[in-house]
């Protein structure tokens, strides 16, 4: 054997690179030709079907070894991840409640049913799908920068979905807002009525019903000047949400101007929150909010969440320790500090501990919401 | 108050700023402007001139040795030359430099006895100065980077850090003093005749370590009580209502006290008659109303990683409401 190769290395060596330049050649020749039909109404022939299947799903599977999941508690998570899949993603996909559109039933591949297909993947590669994408599906990535933490509420949605009722997925995707039948006059001039992706209660709280998920804030009586900021930031890809960016995108300067009124008007209702805190928790708390902590630097957060803070500045007390935590835990890695408000609070998020996070945000939960507005300047 | 003259505080922004300031004599270590520092310049003037003639002397040694005539050089050579030259000579001379340098410093000494000296506590931040006056009944009052001194009484500084090791150098009245961690170093100076002057940090404490000065007034005992009873009294109610507004609503009270006020936060300088002062930011601008405004907008450029957080959100108007609340608290 190795005398053969010995005597004719210079004879293989030139095939292969023969071959290899022929075979480029080729390739070149197909592209340019046009030969090759990328039609979506041509379909792939089942040979090429199973090996793009192939590569789909090692690169998934491959990609996603990593990913080590966090727990997920469904109750929590599952409202917040249906009412962003039936706002962004059963347009393509489907739901329970509406069937694939025909226009993005005509994509190839056909973007998958996954109330049957979700259970093909596992929780970590159903997250690496959510948060990137897929290539040449049309299957776009996560649109908000370093928040994981929403794509793991469409997980904990995506595994819920398959086991779900339409009455279940009907609650849980609409949350607090109606749809309500149209005469029929209405109807030929205003459509079919449908859950909105603007529609705020869907997932927001109303008068009389908190968020649907504790890591929803409570926005009814907050500051109008911090709404108003919020959606801006997020219409502007200054602050980052999958969840809120596609509805903040869809909204104008005026109907910005409407929400944020209409909400700063609401009365909201307190509600005790469901984890109360320990003596020890509370004390620490509370001691956040009305000293800080000199030795860390870090200032009483009353002294801008307080009763006269800035209209801009946004009402803590009601909100769920959740919401809180989760906040204060993006802004501690970086990723809530491109508004000057924000880079202004990154600085003392920074400077807190695990422990005073949890009693800050623990402590703000357990204070009833404010009901006076903010005198106007 | 404000003596410094305007175009001296233009060369705020120079880095190289401390060799130019010390050619302007403010914080220059000849000008001895206190017992302590004119000794510790009449010291340094007697080493030199000594070292200067020994070292003429050696030199002219040399010179014989090589080129003298043979009846020099065979003496320098011989053995009682050696103990002589090399030994009584050398000893002599640098025990009774030595005992002088003593001599000098117990003087210095003296001072640490003084009756009843004026206490102020200085702490090193990063990088800023926390100035407490400590007063005879036991009160305190809490000022930021400038030191007030009366004339002719001993000063007792107790030099502590909050984080890192600093030091304190006051050039025209005493030598350098490192702020440790964990120790109180104490240091006794006295000032001949009022007047200005700068001081600096010593040692590297860090990125902004070089923008980290303060000032020194030395005033005549009767003008320095009048300036600690209003220093120790609170703020006066705010004319700039907007300003003063502003101040709470944006937080700022969070980290600053101004007394008589609810701003009562620890973390930052006490800014109670933060207008009265010559400088902002710790020696780097001069007072003046466009400066608070620059510090509050720009204050990460000017000092760069100080730990103030940024406040990029105020809008023009904003910055003017809040430059005049601030430069009224006089």
């Amino acid at each position: 054997m190795m005398e053969w190769v010995r005597r004719y290395w210079r004879f293989l060596l030139l095939w292969t690179l023969g071959l290899l330049a022929g075979g480029i050649a080729l390739a070149l020749m197909g592209a340019y030709s046009g030969i090759l039909n990328i039609a979506a109404s041509a379909g792939h022939p089942a040979w090429l079907e199973s090996f793009l299947q192939l590569g789909k799903e090692r690169s998934v599977k491959f990609n996603s070894r990593a990913i080590a999941p966090p727990a997920l508690e469904p109750a929590e998570l599952v409202p917040l991840g249906a009412a962003h899949f039936q706002g962004t993603c059963a347009i393509c996909h489907g739901s329970p409640l509406q069937p694939v559109n025909p226009i993005f039933g005509h994509m190839l591949p056909h973007p998958p049913d996954l109330q049957r297909h979700a259970t093909h993947w596992t929780r970590e590669q159903l997250f690496w799908i959510a948060r990137h994408g897929l290539q040449l599906t049309g299957m776009p990535a996560w649109s908000g920068q370093n928040r994981d933490d929403e794509v793991w509420a469409v997980v904990a949605f995506l595994e819920a979905l398959p086991s779900m009722t339409e009455a279940d997925y009907r609650r849980y995707a609409s949350g607090h807002s109606k749809t309500q039948d149209y005469a029929d006059a209405q109807l030929v001039s205003a459509g079919r009525p449908r859950f909105d992706l603007t529609a705020c209660s869907r997932c927001h709280d109303t008068a009389d019903a908190p968020p649907t998920s504790p890591y929803i804030p409570r926005i009814g009586g907050q500051e109008e000047a911090y709404l108003k900021r919020a959606l801006h930031d997020f219409q502007d890809d200054m602050r980052q949400s999958g969840f809120m960016e596609p509805v903040a995108g869809d909204l104008d300067d005026e109907h910005i101007e409407r929400l944020a009124s209409y909400y700063a008007a609401q009365r909201p209702a307190f509600r005790q929150p469901a984890r109360p805190s320990s003596a020890d928790e509370s004390e620490l708390g509370r001691q956040l909010a009305e000293q800080g902590d000199r030795t860390r630097k870090i200032p009483a957060c009353n002294a801008c969440h307080g009763r006269k803070g800035r209209e801009d500045y946004p009402r803590l007390a009601g909100q769920s320790a959740q919401y809180i935590g989760q906040q204060l835990h993006i802004w501690r890695q970086g990723g809530r500090d491109k508004t000057p408000h924000g880079a202004m609070m990154a600085v003392v998020a920074k400077r807190m501990t695990e422990q005073q996070v949890a009693a800050a945000a623990s402590f703000f939960a357990n204070q009833p919401p404010w009901t006076e507005r903010s005198p106007r300047p | 108050m404000k003596i410094i003259s305007h175009g001296f505080l233009r060369l705020y922004l120079v880095i190289a700023l401390t060799a130019m300031v010390g050619c302007e004599g403010e914080q220059s270590a000849f000008a001895g402007l206190g017992p302590v520092s004119s000794r510790i310049t009449l010291l340094m003037w007697v080493m030199f001139i000594a070292a200067a003639l020994i070292t003429a002397f050696i030199c002219l040694l040399i010179f014989i040795s090589i080129a003298g005539p043979s009846r020099w050089r065979q003496k320098l050579s011989s053995e009682q030359g050696v103990v002589l030259g090399g030994i009584v000579f050398p000893v002599v001379t640098l025990s009774t430099l030595l005992i002088y340098g003593f001599m000098v410093l117990r003087e210095g000494e003296n001072l640490v006895h003084a009756e009843n000296p004026v206490r102020i506590s200085v702490v090193g931040e990063r990088w800023w100065w926390r100035v407490i006056y400590l007063h005879d009944d036991g009160q305190t009052t809490e000022s930021a980077n400038e030191v007030h001194i009366p004339t002719g009484r001993t000063i007792e500084l107790e030099l502590s850090t909050a984080d890192v090791i600093h030091s304190f150098w006051l050039p025209a009245y005493a030598g350098k003093v490192d702020m440790v961690p964990g120790r109180i170093n104490k240091l006794h100076l006295i000032a001949d005749k009022p007047g200005v002057v700068r001081g600096q940090c010593a040692e590297y404490c860090g990125g902004a370590h070089a923008l980290m000065a303060f000032y020194a007034v030395a005033m005549l005992p009767a003008d320095y009580d009048a300036w600690l009873a209003k220093e120790r009294s609170g703020a006066k109610p705010a004319s700039e209502k907007e300003g003063e507004r502003l101040f709470f609503a944006s937080g700022c009270g969070g980290c600053h006290s101004v007394r008589g006020s609810r701003a009562n936060g620890e973390i930052g300088p006490d800014l109670t008659h933060v207008g009265g002062r010559l400088s902002l930011g710790a020696g780097i601008l001069p007072n003046e109303p466009k400066s608070f405004a620059q510090w509050i907008s720009r204050h990460q450029t000017l000092k760069p990683e100080n730990l103030m957080p940024p406040f990029d959100f105020f809008s023009e108007s904003e910055l003017q409401a809040l430059s005049a609340y601030l430069n009224a608290l006089e």
